[in-house]
């Protein structure tokens, strides 16, 4: 039997994930009008073995505030699930997931849509369930205000029950759904699912969004700074499982990593430093405020400490991330803002390709991830950087695949197969 | 000879696969609209509905959804237009307008909706609407609805991106607009958050018409598909349709009816040929929906017997002109203007 290897996801967001990854010279500025550029995209990617490109998604804009959102490259892009049937045809391998709410949706028609994206990629596709939280997109589907946490969430859980009937050919037309938020009367029209059923990914890190996942996931995303708080959160995650008769390794958990990576340590702090110089202030503000579900962090002094913030009703885990990492490090707003702006509160790894693999070896080993989600600065190049410096050096250390042993994105992951 | 003497011809894939010794994979259907782009014709339409009943057993479902279909198609064609259907039942209309315009990216400017004025009951029965809508409010519902997906598809001017790194300026804020959509069904803040299509706007093709809907699709539809039916009662059908474009203010040239069209396979290529000529000539429609089973075999039945006669009589266009799906149907810039 071969040692446990690390799973790897290429998520794909706009020009880069860094705020101003847009600005930088190398970055590929047309990205979210330029289909060809992600076809190639997902071409390095495959060709580095990863198991799978990810998208996420809202449907709206990130920002309210126009100009600070025309100060970055995320207004525009590609809808992800008409984006990935393209990438579908034009990659063999590797996994294909994208983001979809369970807010704005029908589980029918989302069933429906990923199942036939799994039929042409020939069993690769994956769904990530999120719940939306955003106002902005709450104002595109006629809602007055947004449903509190719960609500969401409730609904979420139904959703996904029903999707997976649908997949698994569990619910016809003698056992219909008819529940609190939906009902469904017929199977899908599509067949049965190359892979079983396609894959399920959850990113909420609330206690009731992690026993979503316990319940349904088979991968779960996550953000997490130090190796204290993902440790933790795996730990937690994993120990849920039994209560639903699921084992510790029906899911694998994926901290999200933002690297930037060069030849020299060196290097690599002078490409960050580059990027962090082009954030404009107010964006990095508006950036950390919208973490923070507050609207006037740009009244305080910019140079002082976070002030005290009230509990937020949409993204609690999130902000209790940062409040800690401001009071932990005795950050500025500038600072803080900055280095959130910079990985969105994501995991950020400065340096050569054997640092940045002792870092995902040490939390990968140590019982904190069974994989990353590799969130590059800028694209291609730091995707390429990424595949050419740091997947080799984790190849010869053995804790990644050198080349794909199965067809199907569940044998990537090494999951069961649903009967 | 000016364009309105030459037909416009699509075909449309049934959603099911009569033979059920061919494969229904991806790489089959890439075939077929690789001959049908080879061929010239202006597009080709996706269906998106299961076989109605299992009394249509033969007919093996299609495992694909249209717009993903689309999107892999796209990658593998060049000039011909792709039209999908898509319900306003299925789909709430802010993720309709944005998969369409994000399709018509992927595709360069060669995307249509096909969205039907009919209600299907296996949708409201799957949507969370067993109970449906009436017939009147089903036709204020889709008529807001519309509105909303064409309003959106605006909300982006051509020039709205400046890609300025130097500047910081990657678009320019007055250029991009919110639809604030309050209706009687829908509200919709927009704008979307995908760039404006390299055609103007995604075609929109309606089908599904009843008398009542005919002043919806005058005002709003870029391409009308009509029921196959006696030349005399379609000579009437096109006559009032163009009168209530023209009542709409709106260019008798920027709607274009096609005349639905499925019984070719049992015909002779001359006999084809010479009924869609007589249909054409005498003004019953601007050109045919070719509806035939995703099959490489009748696509080369018309493609290669009955094309060449329509060719040599004048009647369809030698090669794509352009290359969008608006300038293969000789249309201007988006419909409901």
């Amino acid at each position: 039997m071969t040692a446990r290897q690390m799973k790897l996801g290429a998520f794909l967001w706009a020009t880069g994930h860094h705020i101003a990854a847009w600005r930088h010279p190398k970055a590929h500025v047309t990205a979210g009008i330029d289909i060809d550029h992600y076809i190639q995209l997902a071409r390095t990617a495959e060709a580095a073995k990863f198991d799978m490109v990810f998208c996420e998604d809202a449907a709206g804009l990130r920002e309210a505030n126009v100009g600070i959102a025309s100060q970055t490259s995320r207004s525009i892009g590609f809808e992800p699930i008409s984006l990935l049937s393209a990438l579908a045809v034009q990659t063999s391998r590797i996994g294909l997931v994208s983001t979809a709410s369970t807010s704005y949706n029908e589980p029918y028609g989302l069933a429906r849509t990923f199942l036939s994206l799994d039929h042409l990629s020939g069993g690769r596709a994956g769904w990530n369930l999120v719940t939306s939280a955003s106002p902005i997109e709450a104002a595109n589907f006629g809602s007055t205000g947004l449903r509190p946490h719960a609500d969401r969430y409730e609904r979420a859980r139904e959703f996904a029950e029903v999707v997976a009937r649908l997949w698994h050919g569990k619910l016809d037309g003698a056992s219909g759904h008819d529940g609190q938020s939906f009902s469904v009367r017929d199977p899908l029209d599509l067949p049965r699912s190359p892979q079983g059923a396609p894959v399920l990914v959850q990113a909420g890190a609330s206690d009731v969004g992690r026993d979503l996942a316990a319940r349904t996931a088979d991968v779960v995303f996550t953000a997490a700074q130090t190796f204290e708080e993902a440790k933790a959160f795996y730990d937690d995650l994993k120990g849920r499982l039994a209560a639903y008769g699921r084992e510790p390794d029906d899911i694998k958990i994926m901290p999200g990593v933002a690297p930037v990576v060069a030849e020299t340590e060196a290097e690599a702090r002078e490409k960050y430093e580059e990027l962090q110089e082009l954030i404009p202030d107010d964006v990095g503000v508006a950036l950390l405020s919208s973490y923070l579900s507050i609207s006037d962090l740009w009244r305080c002094p910019i140079d002082g400490p976070l002030p005290e913030l009230p509990p937020s009703e949409s993204m609690q885990s999130r902000q209790a991330l940062v409040i800690e990492q401001s009071r932990r490090d005795n950050l500025s707003i500038r600072q803080l803002a900055r280095h959130f702006a910079g990985a969105r509160g994501h995991w950020r790894i400065v340096g050569t390709a054997a640092q940045v693999a002792d870092e995902l070896q040490a939390r990968f080993e140590g019982g904190a991830a069974d994989g990353f989600n590799v969130m590059p600065s800028y694209f291609p190049g730091e995707l390429d950087a990424f595949a050419t410096l740091v997947v080799p050096e984790l190849q010869r250390r053995g804790l990644f695949r050198r080349d794909y042993e199965g067809r199907t994105l569940r044998d990537h992951l090494g999951l069961k197969r649903p009967v | 000879m000016g364009d309105n003497a030459r037909m416009h011809l699509a075909v449309s894939l049934l959603s099911g696969i009569a033979d059920p010794g061919v494969e229904a994979e991806f790489s089959h259907l890439a075939s077929f609209v690789q001959k049908a782009e080879a061929a010239g014709l202006d597009m080709v339409l996706l269906a998106d509905s299961a076989p109605a009943s299992d009394g249509d057993a033969a007919n093996s479902p299609m495992p694909f959804e249209a717009t993903t279909l689309l999107a892999a198609l796209a990658t593998v064609t060049s000039k011909i237009g792709l039209v999908a259907a898509a319900s306003t039942i299925a789909h709430q209309p802010y993720n309709l307008a944005r998969r369409f315009a994000s399709l018509d990216i992927i595709s360069h400017g060669r995307t249509g909706w096909n969205a039907t004025m009919a209600q299907n009951p296996r949708e409201t029965a799957n949507f969370s609407r067993p109970e449906g809508f009436s017939s009147g409010d089903f036709r204020r519902r889709t008529e807001e609805y519309i509105s909303i997906v064409q309003g959106l598809w605006q909300g982006w001017d051509a020039d709205a991106l400046l890609f300025d790194k130097s500047g910081g300026r990657f678009h320019d804020p007055e250029k991009m607009h919110l639809l604030d959509h309050k209706g009687e069904f829908f509200s919709v803040c927009g704008p979307l958050n995908v760039a404006r299509s390299p055609q103007d706007a995604p075609v929109l093709v309606l089908s599904g018409l009843s008398e009542p809907d005919l002043d919806i699709a005058a005002r709003t539809a870029d391409v009308i598909l009509l029921d196959e039916r006696p030349i005399d009662d379609a000579k009437a059908h096109y006559a009032d349709l163009r009168r209530r474009v023209a009542a709409c203010g709106r260019d008798l040239d920027a709607v274009k009816v096609l005349m639905n069209v499925s019984s070719i396979a049992d015909s002779k290529p001359a006999a084809v040929a010479d009924s869609l000529e007589e249909g054409f000539r005498a003004k019953s429609c601007d050109g045919f929906n070719i509806i035939m089973p995703a099959q490489l075999s009748a696509l080369d039945d018309f493609v290669d017997l009955v094309l060449p006669e329509l060719r040599r009589r004048g009647l369809f266009r030698e090669s794509y002109r352009g290359a969008t799906l608006r300038s293969h149907l000789g249309l201007a810039g988006g419909g409901g203007q």
